[in-house]
């Protein structure tokens, strides 16, 4: 394991690490695609939380390509692919009481999405 | 997995009550806590991933009634026994002897 | 899944991580002069002041802003502020239509180039749990009110992108230069609890 020296910590705070993947990895979805978020409970490790699971969002942006932490806190590797912003209604998440014009973005992996034909 | 940390939308926690003007660290042992991350997770003992979920698995209890920073420290503990850059055997000794000297 | 099979740990936070801290030193696993830099650096050289030049920088300069909405990383970084936890940059602007605010409800994620370490409040359940299914209710305990014509929009940090609320710049200050502008941004201006005012009507945080 190499050990991070004191002149190499500027170095360190300035790069960081980030997790976006540099490969060719074929999108599922595109910007004003309708999705439904995954029912899936994982006892693993997972970025979608419970409030976004089953609910209907309409992709804004592809981020591009990442590493995905569901296998990646499992050494099970990177398994790239792509991250898209996707917009929620508050009603759609929280219910009719919920202000009309109200919109939620989470970050959510291919896997994690279907598409609403 | 569906542990406590997955917070959205859950009530009953009561108010944000933000602190004025708060320190970045309000504790020494923070600030260690802290350093020492960042520095095993630029040495490479685990990713980030990694290390959230060792957090995720800490346990409800323990979980909501810590303090962010006893969260780091449970994952390095964690992480750092299971992929073996330290023993635990190695960690609780080290505990015991630093326990005793305290007394 | 969770729970180990180890002993419980001692109570005492100071003593485990004196414990952990000493046994990698032995190993050489950790070089403690850098893990006294690093506090060092995200103690006392990085923090917001750096994410409200970057506002001050887009209200001042229009193409400058296109460029930051466009690609927050790329943008950002002409300023110099790169690296840990914010690799991956979006910015989000503040309009009279809609309103941004930040979180991550699974954990902490936060943009440290621009605003240094996250506060408690930030990390901890009560926001975490509410802003995302009340955020005006948690607007209003920052002492920010929203119109219902308002689109309150809430980015949930569960991925490796981070945001930066880009808040509106106040009315009067035409004249001002970029430092003074830099100098009326909050911190909680940039998570999107708070807007940007001035002086006279409430200190800037």
């Amino acid at each position: 394991m190499p050990v991070v020296a004191k002149d190499f910590v500027p170095v360190l705070a300035a790069t960081g690490g980030s997790t976006r993947v540099h490969k060719a990895v074929a999108p599922r979805f595109r910007a004003g695609d309708h999705v439904l978020v995954r029912t899936i409970h994982p006892e693993h490790h997972t970025r979608l939380p419970r409030y976004a699971r089953g609910k209907r969002g309409i992709v804004e942006q592809d981020h591009g390509v990442f590493v995905f932490p569901d296998t990646s806190a499992h050494d099970q590797g990177e398994k790239p692919q792509h991250v898209y912003s996707v917009r929620f209604t508050a009603r759609e998440l929280w219910g009719p009481q919920a202000p009309e014009r109200d919109t939620l973005r989470l970050d959510l992996w291919d896997d994690y999405l279907d598409l609403v034909v | 997995m569906n542990g406590v940390h997955d917070l959205g939308g859950m009530h009953g926690f009561g108010p944000i009550d933000p602190e004025p003007n708060e320190p970045v660290f309000h504790h020494d042992w923070e600030r260690r806590v802290f350093g020492i991350m960042i520095a095993t997770f630029g040495g490479g003992h685990y990713n980030v991933d990694q290390f959230r979920h060792a957090i995720e698995r800490m346990g409800p209890v323990e979980y909501l009634t810590g303090s962010y920073y006893e969260h780091w420290l449970s994952s390095l503990e964690t992480l750092l026994t299971e992929r073996g850059a330290i023993t635990q055997a190695e960690l609780d000794a080290r505990r015991e002897q630093l326990s005793k000297e305290a007394r | 899944m969770s729970g180990h099979s180890h002993t419980a740990p001692p109570s005492d936070p100071e003593l485990r991580i004196k414990a952990l801290e000493s046994l990698l030193v032995e190993k050489k696993l950790i070089d403690p002069d850098a893990v006294d830099a690093i506090i060092e650096t995200y103690e006392t050289k990085i923090g917001s002041r750096n994410g409200a030049k970057v506002v001050a920088r887009a209200w001042v300069d229009p193409e400058y802003k296109a460029r930051l909405l466009a690609d927050g990383t790329k943008a950002i970084a002409e300023l110099g502020f790169t690296g840990v936890q914010g690799e991956d940059m979006v910015v989000v602007e503040n309009t009279d239509e809609v309103h941004n605010v930040v979180v991550c409800t699974l954990c902490s994620c936060y943009p440290w180039p621009t605003l240094g370490l996250p506060p408690v409040w930030y990390k901890a359940a009560p926001y975490r749990a509410r802003v995302v299914s009340d955020p005006r209710g948690v607007l209003l305990e920052f002492g920010t009110r929203l119109s219902d014509d308002v689109e309150v929009r809430v980015w949930d940090s569960n991925a490796e992108l981070r945001y930066l609320v880009l808040p509106q710049r106040p009315a009067g200050t035409q004249s001002w230069t970029e430092e003074q502008l830099a100098n009326l941004v909050s911190r909680d201006s940039m998570i999107g609890t708070a807007n940007v005012q001035l002086p006279a009507q409430g200190a800037a945080s």
